[in-house]
């Protein structure tokens, strides 16, 4: 991986060693087994000895009420496999019992999940890490009263509300193969938390994350759906996944990020369609995280459960900025991953639904969403009475500026990154591509048109930006203390 | 019952593609599929209450408890490989894990001296599943599958957790046992079988971790081993194959007799005896029989590479601690291996991607192995060690130095003679190498030319004679 000086960081990890003990029941594919399986491959791989390791506490119903429902969390807290029979009335009411099961330490398995979360926001809150992971996070379903999708409390939203206490804006993107549904649903009417979910849409759980799903009210633009095809491979991926974000970066300039990152959208998972393998999952991790803002990482689906800890060990690497071998360590379950005993996968050779066309006309469309956000270019900065409303007068003021100058940086650093990034991939089994051999593939003319439709986009944007931003800049050279502070996070 | 078990798995990705809708609002939507979407419910009982963001000037930072124990945090004064050493010392010899021995560093604040005294002093839980919890356990697990619940009724001393996490850990050792009985397939029915058997092993790679269909793979494992009547996995049929005295390595310090390995053999007229076969010669006089001689008309072999040491056999048919034990050790010992095994293959996967680039600026500069007539003091003083260690090799010389050829080796040899008392040197050579034969011939002819070039030589060696009597 590159070895820019910026790209050591700071990480924190929480991890709880019971969490691996609670079983969902016979059959069920999700298995929190999973998660130690990580811990294991982590600490055998030597990664563990360079992050701050935590051991989070276990999250309060006080906490967990933050979100839930005062109702939903005293029934997760009283029911149990052999008094299952008195709740039968609640346990419809809160979809608990066939996705959802209850079994024996539910309430203990969430606190554990929804703690580690809540924990990781607060450390980064405090500035004392830039990167905090939470693998036994991500329990992107849950609702406010409800179960859904094998999650029963929605330690996401739990440690986004804590991030909104310190960030005026929280961008969440969601690269599990679901709808990540719980998380949109509980942000849908605000602007300051931008959810961008990237799923398999249609006959497919949970049904929602159309992409004329954008929000409402006051977070009208601010729910983000990309709606996707079986068979999503790693190309296929980036091509949607890059501009999207950049754009989203641009528009929204949320202060920190939070990334699930559900496994279960790899080649070959037990419930997923999609055909990515470990390094196209890890592609996302790696361009998020080259935009130097306060990150945290969660886990979510992934049903594979080898495969779910091989994607998440590399993507612990990644954050680590620290190189891994693909020849597996040994470790407690070395023998669940043979025959060959590898850290990346290949992907299978199934067929992609996606075609370009597909994938250009669902960007066109949410690039034309993403205009109508208040602060993108092109669109006058004026206070717009609706979405304005929120923000104080001052700091309003206070935004305009760094709303302006910042874009172009980020720009001009993603483009550099981007070289990097495609050159050190280069190396290992195939399936990397950098824009290069990329263009040269099968699909050659319509891909490069797409590649060269959001260069040219993106140098429109620098074009009408750098105009107002100059006359900005004599005006308004005073920048909020918030904004220094990421200024001197940015720079290297 | 494949299809079966396909279809269950359709029916819970149909549930779930369906979606729970106990509240959902099932309008049909205007969706080109014409299929009803789940919808986003917008209402006070289902969107959060967003907090209020607290400006910089009001943040109480120290008033934010972290929430979280910190239990290792990564430190720069240890050097990786130390930490190695000191995490392999606790794992081999206080039986910690990974974890525990940085915990224990941790807590000593990354003292790794003040650690290693303090890890004799504490005990890791030590494996709190006796064999007959392991017995009790698989045979639960054989009457009730994964019901936890269930089989905690045969074991009530165990927690759920403390089940679960021992179920995973044993999946394992099962297809370990279920590796070699394919292994053992393989050798036994040649070609055709290999094919069935790496197909196996893609199987065994896509399900050891996906529940449902464990069953079948179980079934399927069943079938097959049906078909090739063969059913090793006991210690017994281990220990009886490789008697097969034709088939059993014979590697060193192995009874000739029986051809079983073992760490002492006695030596007999008839040859190397283990144990065994000594007591029984000196008693009867005549070579043990062997006692598996119906394993000889058996076919099935051990893995390739799989030596059984009949000290380790005997010590196993012994007490039943001392057989743990053993067992234990050997289990260490392997898991040891295994891991550096991989440790191995990564460093050469790592190499290997450094050579890719190619090698070329690993290469030294060019520069300085150019040829040059001219001796500098330097190359003087390497051309004379060159001889102490090479004699009159000075093809090997002029390697070594790398900016003279052979045939300036042999003018310096000639011109420097006496100055660096090269004779003396040449001497020292000799001494520790043996005289130089084969050269004899060449250095009288060089003798003859030596007489016409000392004068130019001796003219040089006046003009340097500081030098030369250094030399001397």
């Amino acid at each position: 991986m590159s070895t820019l000086p910026h790209s050591k960081k700071r990480v924190c990890y929480y991890y709880d060693s019971d969490i691996g003990n609670y079983y969902y029941g016979q059959g069920h594919p999700m298995k929190p087994h999973r998660i130690r399986m990580t811990h294991n491959l982590l600490l055998n791989y030597g990664l563990y000895r360079k992050m701050e390791i935590y051991r989070p506490h276990k999250a309060t119903a006080d906490e967990m009420t933050k979100f839930h429902s005062d109702d939903y969390i005293r029934f997760l807290r009283s029911i149990r496999p052999d008094n299952m029979s008195e709740y039968n009335k609640q346990m419809q009411r809160f979809n608990v019992g066939e996705d959802c099961p209850v079994f024996d330490g539910l309430y203990e398995f969430c606190q554990l999940s929804a703690g580690g979360s809540v924990a990781a926001a607060v450390k980064l809150n405090k500035q004392a890490s830039e990167i905090c992971i939470n693998w036994g996070g991500g329990l992107h379903h849950a609702k406010k009263s409800e179960a859904s999708g094998f999650c029963y409390v929605n330690d996401i939203v739990l440690g986004i509300l804590e991030l909104l206490k310190y960030h005026q804006r929280v961008l969440y993107i969601d690269i599990d193969v679901h709808h990540g549904d719980g998380v949109e649903e509980a942000f849908y009417t605000t602007d300051r938390v931008m959810t961008v979910s990237f799923h398999k849409y249609g006959e497919y759980f949970p049904g929602t994350g159309d992409l004329r799903d954008i929000g409402a009210g006051k977070g009208k633009y601010y729910a983000v759906n990309i709606p996707l095809r079986d068979g999503m491979d790693d190309e296929s991926y980036e091509s949607i996944f890059v501009p999207i974000i950049s754009k989203v970066m641009e528009t929204f300039q949320p202060s920190a990020v939070v990334l699930q990152c559900g496994a279960d959208s790899l080649t070959g998972d037990r419930l997923g369609c999609f055909n990515l393998t470990v390094r196209g999952h890890g592609k996302c991790v790696e361009f998020v995280k080259k935009y130097n803002l306060p990150f945290l990482m969660v886990g979510g689906g992934g049903y594979t459960i080898r495969n779910v800890s091989r994607c998440w060990t590399y993507e612990t690497s990644v954050a680590l900025g620290s190189e891994i071998a693909n020849e597996l360590p040994y470790n407690d379950y070395f023998e669940y991953f043979g025959p060959d005993f590898k850290l990346h996968i290949s992907p299978s050779n199934m067929a992609n639904q996606n075609t370009p066309e597909y994938l250009e006309k669902i960007k066109t469309r949410l690039f034309e969403n993403l205009r109508m956000l208040p602060h993108a270019p092109g669109v006058q900065v004026q206070p717009i009475p609706e979405d304005g409303a929120v923000i104080e007068d001052s700091e309003a003021e206070e935004k305009i500026n760094p709303d302006e100058r910042l874009p172009q940086r980020d720009l001009d650093k993603r483009i550099q990154h981007e070289n990097e990034y495609s050159d050190s991939e280069d190396e290992g089994e195939g399936g990397r591509r950098d824009n290069r051999s990329f263009k040269g593939s099968r699909k050659r003319p319509r891909l490069e048109k797409g590649q060269e439709g959001i260069e040219s986009d993106l140098k429109k944007e620098e074009d009408i930006k750098s105009e107002p931003k100059e006359n900005e800049k004599d005006e308004k050279t005073n920048v909020t203390n918030e904004e220094t502070k990421k200024d001197g996070g940015v720079n290297p | 019952m494949v299809l079966a078990e396909r279809n269950s798995e359709n029916v819970r990705n149909g549930r779930r593609s369906r979606g729970p809708s106990p509240n959902g609002q099932t309008e049909s939507s205007s969706e080109e599929d014409g299929v009803p979407a789940e919808k986003i419910r917008v209402g006070r009982d289902y969107q959060v209450i967003v907090p209020e963001f607290v400006p910089v000037s009001e943040r109480r930072l120290d008033q934010c408890p972290d929430r979280a124990l910190l239990v290792w945090s990564p430190t720069t004064d240890i050097p990786d490989q130390k930490l190695d050493e000191y995490i392999i010392l606790a794992k081999e010899k206080y039986g910690y894990n990974g974890e525990q021995a940085l915990g224990m560093l941790f807590w000593h604040k990354h003292n790794l001296e003040r650690a290693v005294l303090d890890l004799a002093n504490f005990t890791p839980f030590p494996d709190e599943w006796t064999v007959e919890d392991k017995v009790l356990f698989e045979q639960a697990f054989q009457f009730h599958g994964k019901s936890f619940h269930r089989i905690r009724q045969m074991l009530p001393d165990k927690s759920i957790a403390s089940l679960v996490k021992y179920y995973y850990s044993w999946k394992k050792t099962r297809t370990r046992t279920s590796l070699m009985d394919r292994q053992a397939r393989k050798l036994t029915s040649g070609g055709k079988e290999g094919e069935n058997g790496s197909e196996n092993g893609s199987e065994l790679g896509s399900n050891t971790d996906s529940e449902s269909e464990e069953k079948k793979w179980t079934i399927h494992r069943g079938i097959r081993r049906g078909k090739n009547q063969a059913v090793p996995g006991s210690q017994g049929t281990d220990a009886k194959a490789p008697s097969d005295s034709e088939n059993a390595p014979q590697v060193q310090g192995s009874c000739s007799n029986c051809g079983v390995a073992c760490h002492s053999v006695r030596a007999t007229p008839k040859g190397h005896a283990c144990h065994s076969c000594y007591l029984h010669w000196r008693r009867t006089g005549v070579a043990r029989p062997l006692s598996s001689m119906p394993g000889r008309t058996n076919k099935r072999k051990p893995p390739r590479g799989l030596v059984v040491n009949h000290d380790d056999l005997a010590a196993l048919a012994g007490q039943p601690t001392q057989a743990n034990n053993s067992l234990q050790a050997i289990d260490t010992e392997i898991v040891s291996l295994k891991r550096q095994i991989q440790s191995n293959k990564q460093q050469v996967s790592a190499l290997k991607r450094k050579t890719t680039d190619g090698i070329d600026d690993l290469r030294p500069p060019e520069v300085s192995s150019r040829i040059n007539a001219r001796w500098t003091n330097d190359e003087l003083l390497l051309a004379v060690q060159g001889v102490r260690k090479y004699g009159k090799d000075f093809s090997a010389i002029a390697d070594v130095i790398g900016t003279k050829t052979e045939a300036h080796l042999r003018s310096f040899f000639v011109n420097y003679r006496r100055r660096y008392n090269l004779d003396a040197v040449l001497k020292e050579y000799e001494a520790e190498n043996g005289p130089i034969l084969i050269d004899d011939e060449k250095e009288e002819k060089m003798d003859v030319d030596q007489s016409n070039e000392t004068a130019e030589s001796s003219q040089k060696t006046k003009s340097s004679v500081g030098l030369g009597q250094t030399a001397k």
